[in-house]
């Protein structure tokens, strides 16, 4: 499988820091945004395998970006990742059509297996065209 | 909008009439997406099961959790669970889409369940202490109410300050967010163990004194203080101290676990308050809540702020002995100085014992310590510790005219409240007590007779060798909680020493410091070389059933570091290695946390995720809309996942040779189904050889089943035949689904690196999982086994026989019941297949071994059996 192009949208600078180290020898080609306009403004611009959201974010949030998302790009698959647990926010995301909905802290491994099962749903889709 | 399903069927019927590559290529593309949707939604049952099971370990306890877990455990559960639906939704179109309501309706009553109580009703922010009275707790918290109910007592005098109460907790709490920025540290930061303990207690309290002030609670606490400097003059010190609601009850004492700041300079009065609110968070409190499974919101923190009271003696007095409930003789503790070494135990101290007599409170016994420093306040603000001269030091803190007088006042107190009191008391110079605080004292069950009384005669030096024989380590000390417990020696001396205070350890202490209180959780007894019994670690000790020794002078030369001693508390002695001890003298170490806010939240919560109700797949009652639990959703979506994909009967094709059956040799029937580069080549027609398959991962598994030839059901006895009867007629949980012609089947689903086998051997359900690819970062594998006919005593047997075999070879393992769930993750390719090799023989040759789990002789021969042909496997060996 060619490198899965992830984009990782999160305001904590800490947390991009972080998975940039811990992705760095996966199979990972990795852009990160600090807020929902540069995600926007990123997606409208490149092709991306999956999309990883913060849900609580200062400004909008994760999931106003994933509705915002559909209108510019539709084959990303999203996975949202949040600090604050919420059954709610979890039901709210998937029936947006989220792929997945995360706890931090998420384990390196289980965070990779769950962006490789979006990003082969997104490349399927990619292949129906 | 056509439907995949009618996609694929106009596909395929296209297929046959006339073959085309674009539409194969376009009908594989779907089967992809099938797999995928399948692969996603087995994965989510996998976890959604082992969520569940987790829910249901930590309610049997005895591990104790915190809300954090109960949230993060609902919202994975719901989370997965829906993804199955929806999962389900895309395999099959248009068929389930009634799960969606079902689960919102689910997630909703958990959402609901989860969110905090109401805000606090809007109240002032600050009250004076004059104001208030015993039934202001909930707002004032305990101590703060009852300083204002005791100044209402004629003779009791008590300092006038004000306190910031709960409402202005709140609004400081939801001033920039900070108390859902706290939730999320709390969920991110959670590490395990003592240490993660430490660090996430840290971030917490760095980031409330962080936190500014909303500026109406500023204003109302310059208000307050503006009072106190008018009354008091610009010399005015402060006493700034924790009330938080439920802090002084008598059965959760949250003994010394906030922080109080004594000779508060007025300007630092706002970073003081932070402080004390930080305290809320730090790792003794924070230990201590989650040991009692109390939520965060359970105990709001209001503070105190007071004059200080000069004071040239202090101390505490009990109404009772806190060991012994039936023993009313009073004891009264005094240092020179502050009382603050008495309530910190960090300094022994003189102590009376007052019976109580016809006219009043008679003195039975006075112990004098010799003190040589005593806390004083400093020129500036906070305390200094102050060498005592020697007339001082030699002289006794209190006459026994004002012990009399104090024991009065005490209860007077206790009458006043009605039970056993806890009273810390000043000697103004004025010759007065001042009553700093009261609350009821937690007690101990006795028999009355006094024989648990706390101060025994000054320590007598460590017996070595005695007339004990040489195992005594140490005699002497006082009683703290009794009990007997054994462990190996762990001396603490500073903070820092309680990092990697092992579990069960002895911890040995030269003082009786309240930061050793988040060890109890793990220590097997307490020793402490100063403190006595009216300490905070004393009272934590009783209330965590911690066996407790105090005032063993000389214990840390005397007990060797790292060696195994057993503490018997209550005969105040120290033998050497682990000592059996009388059933009747051992009091059970029962989880605290049952019946608590916290547990009682993961109880409710659990009602709708855990039961299962939907039993019978072939029954009227199988229906989206009978979905009452997440489980049974997860149970709905599994059974009609497997049928989408598999059932012959479904009207759905598969592209052609999707599933085909494997040519293999064996009676069972085994299906692979290729999700992608499982195949070696391309094959046609509706079998495949061994030689067809690509995926290391199932050939291991089949190396592994296929190893040695299985010996067939075991014998049973009369006693295994009948017990499988009865529960085949009684136990609804064996599975129906055994009952339907697909169930039956055996499905390996394969990819180059991964295996999936989904297999069902009648009322045996096994599913086996892995991936072995090139990074081993990704790889994992996983059995997942329940099921079997035999009743549940013999299927928990054998699930822990090889739940122990599993655990040798290093995979993680956890069993529920007759569940077990096993995993184990980055590894290398190379041990997976092994572990796979191992799985593959166990899957089938421990059926059916339930049946003679009882039967000692044949359950021995056939699990050596088992043992033994693992070892013939090529990774088969136990290691660790």
């Amino acid at each position: 499988m060619s490198a899965i192009r992830l984009l990782l949208v999160d305001d904590e600078s800490e947390f991009l820091d972080l998975m940039r180290k811990r992705l760095s020898r996966r199979n990972v080609e990795l852009t990160v945004a600090s807020g929902g306009e540069e995600a926007l403004a990123l997606a409208a611009t490149q092709r991306f395998d999956v999309i990883v959201l913060d849900v609580r974010m200062p400004g909008m949030d994760g999931l106003e970006i994933l509705e915002r998302l559909r209108s510019v790009d539709h084959r990303a698959e999203v996975l949202l990742l949040t600090g604050h647990a919420s059954v709610e926010s979890a039901r709210k995301g998937l029936e947006l059509g989220a792929f997945d909905y995360l706890l931090k802290p998420v384990p390196i491994n289980e965070f990779l297996f769950r962006i490789q099962d979006a990003c082969q749903r997104s490349r399927l889709r990619a292949g129906r065209g | 909008m056509g439907s995949l399903r009618r996609l694929l069927r106009s596909l395929a019927g296209l297929l046959r009439d006339a073959p085309d590559p674009a539409r194969e290529a376009a009908l594989l593309q779907a089967h992809r997406e099938r797999c995928l949707n399948f692969r996603v939604l087995l994965a989510a049952n996998n976890r959604a099961l082992e969520l569940m099971g987790a829910m249901q370990e930590a309610l049997r306890g005895p591990r104790a959790f915190g809300m954090d877990f109960v949230r993060a455990s609902c919202t994975a559960v719901s989370a997965e669970v829906l993804r199955m639906a929806r999962a389900l939704c895309a395999l099959a179109p248009g068929r389930y889409e009634a799960l969606l309501p079902r689960h919102a309706a689910i997630a909703g009553r958990l959402e609901a369940l989860l969110a905090p109580g109401p805000p606090p009703a809007p109240g002032p922010l600050v009250l004076p202490v004059a104001a208030l009275r015993a039934a202001d707790a909930p707002r004032a918290g305990g101590k703060a109410a009852m300083l204002g109910e005791l100044g209402t007592l004629p003779g009791v005098r008590v300092p006038r300050g004000f306190v910031v109460t709960v409402s202005g907790f709140a609004a400081f709490m939801a001033h920039q967010d900070l108390r859902v920025e706290l939730e999320r540290l709390g969920q991110t930061q959670a590490g395990s163990g003592l240490d993660g303990l430490y660090s996430l207690s840290a971030a917490l309290q760095q980031r409330i004194v962080a936190t500014p002030l909303p500026p109406a609670l500023g204003e109302a606490l310059a208000a307050g203080l503006a009072e106190l400097l008018a009354a008091h003059g610009p010399g005015l010190r402060l006493a700034v101290r924790s009330s938080a609601v439920g802090e002084d009850a008598a059965q959760t004492s949250f003994a010394g676990q906030y922080r109080s700041e004594l000779n508060v300079h007025p300007d630092s009065l706002g970073d003081v308050y932070r402080d004390v609110v930080a305290s809320l968070y730090g790792a003794t409190a924070m230990a201590y809540r989650l040991g009692r499974g109390l939520r965060d919101e359970d105990v709001p923190m209001a503070v105190l702020v007071l004059p200080m009271v000069p004071s040239l003696c202090g101390g505490v007095a009990y109404t009772a002995n806190p060991l012994d409930a039936a023993d009313r003789t009073l004891t009264v503790s005094a240092v020179h100085g502050l009382p603050k070494a008495v309530v910190d135990g960090s300094d022994a101290a003189d102590t009376w014992l007052l019976a109580r007599g016809p006219q009043g409170p008679e003195l039975v016994r006075a112990e004098h310590t010799a003190q040589e420093t005593a806390y004083v306040p400093g020129a500036g603000e906070g305390l200094e510790r102050e060498l005592l001269d020697a007339a001082t030091a030699g002289r006794p803190t209190l006459e026994p005219e004002a012990v009399l007088r104090l024991a009065r006042l005490a209860l007077a107190v206790e009458a006043h409240c009605g039970g056993p009191q806890d009273i810390e008391w000043a000697l103004e110079p004025d010759g007065e007590f001042t009553l700093l605080q009261a609350r009821p004292l937690g007690l101990a069950a006795g028999d009355g007779s006094g024989a648990a009384q706390a101060p025994a005669a000054a320590a007598p030096p460590p017996a070595a060798e005695g007339p004990d024989g040489p195992s005594v380590l140490y005699r002497g000390g006082v009683t703290a909680s009794s009990g007997v417990g054994s462990g190996p020696v762990r001396v603490a001396r500073r903070p820092a020493d309680a990092l990697g205070f092992p579990e069960g350890a002895v911890l040995v202490a030269p003082l009786a410091l309240p930061e050793w209180a988040p060890l109890l959780s793990r220590a097997a007894a307490l020793v402490c070389e100063r403190g006595g019994v009216t300490g905070h670690l004393a009272t934590v000790a009783r209330e965590f059933a911690v066996p407790a020794l105090f005032a063993c002078q000389g214990a840390v030369a005397a007990l060797p570091e790292g060696g195994e001693v057993t503490v018997d508390a209550a005969a105040a002695v120290i033998l050497a290695g682990r000592r059996e001890v009388a059933p009747q003298s051992r009091e059970p170490r029962r989880s605290p946390i049952h019946g608590s806010p916290v547990h009682q939240a993961l109880d409710r919560a659990a009602e709708l995720v855990v039961p299962l109700r939907l039993l019978d797949p072939q029954g009227e009652g199988f229906r989206p809309e009978a979905c009452a639990t997440l489980h049974d959703i997860t149970r709905f979506c599994h059974e009609k996942a497997v049928a989408e994909m598999f059932d012959p009967d479904n009207a759905l094709p598969l592209p052609e040779g999707a599933a085909r059956r494997l040519v293999c040799g064996v009676p069972m029937q085994y299906w692979v189904v290729d999700l992608g580069g499982g195949l070696a080549r391309a094959v046609d027609g509706p079998t495949v050889t061994l030689d067809d398959i690509a995926c290391a991962p199932m050939l291991a598994l089949w190396r592994g089943m296929t190893a040695q030839p299985w010996a067939g059901p075991p014998p049973v006895n009369a006693r295994g035949f009948l017990s499988v009867l009865a529960e085949a007629t009684a136990n609804p949980d064996l599975e129906a689904a055994a009952a339907s012609r697909f169930s039956e089947r055996n499905y390996f689903m394969i990819s180059k690196t991964f295996c999936n086998l989904h297999s069902r051997f009648g009322f045996h359900f096994s599913i086996v999982e892995a991936e072995a690819g090139e990074d081993p970062g990704g790889n994992h594998v996983s059995l997942r086994f329940n099921g079997g006919a035999a009743d549940r005593q013999r299927r928990e047997l054998r699930a822990r026989f090889i739940a122990g075999l599993l655990e040798e070879r290093g995979m993680r393992v956890d069993v529920t019941g007759d569940a077990l769930a096993a995993r184990a993750e980055a590894l290398a390719a190379p041990r997976v297949l092994e572990l796979l090799e191992v799985l593959g023989y166990l899957v089938i040759h421990t059926r059916q071994l339930d049946m003679i789990m009882a039967d000692p002789v044949e359950s021995a021969r056939r699990t050596r059996a088992v043992r033994d042909g693992l070892l013939a496997l090529a990774g088969g060996s136990p290691r660790r």
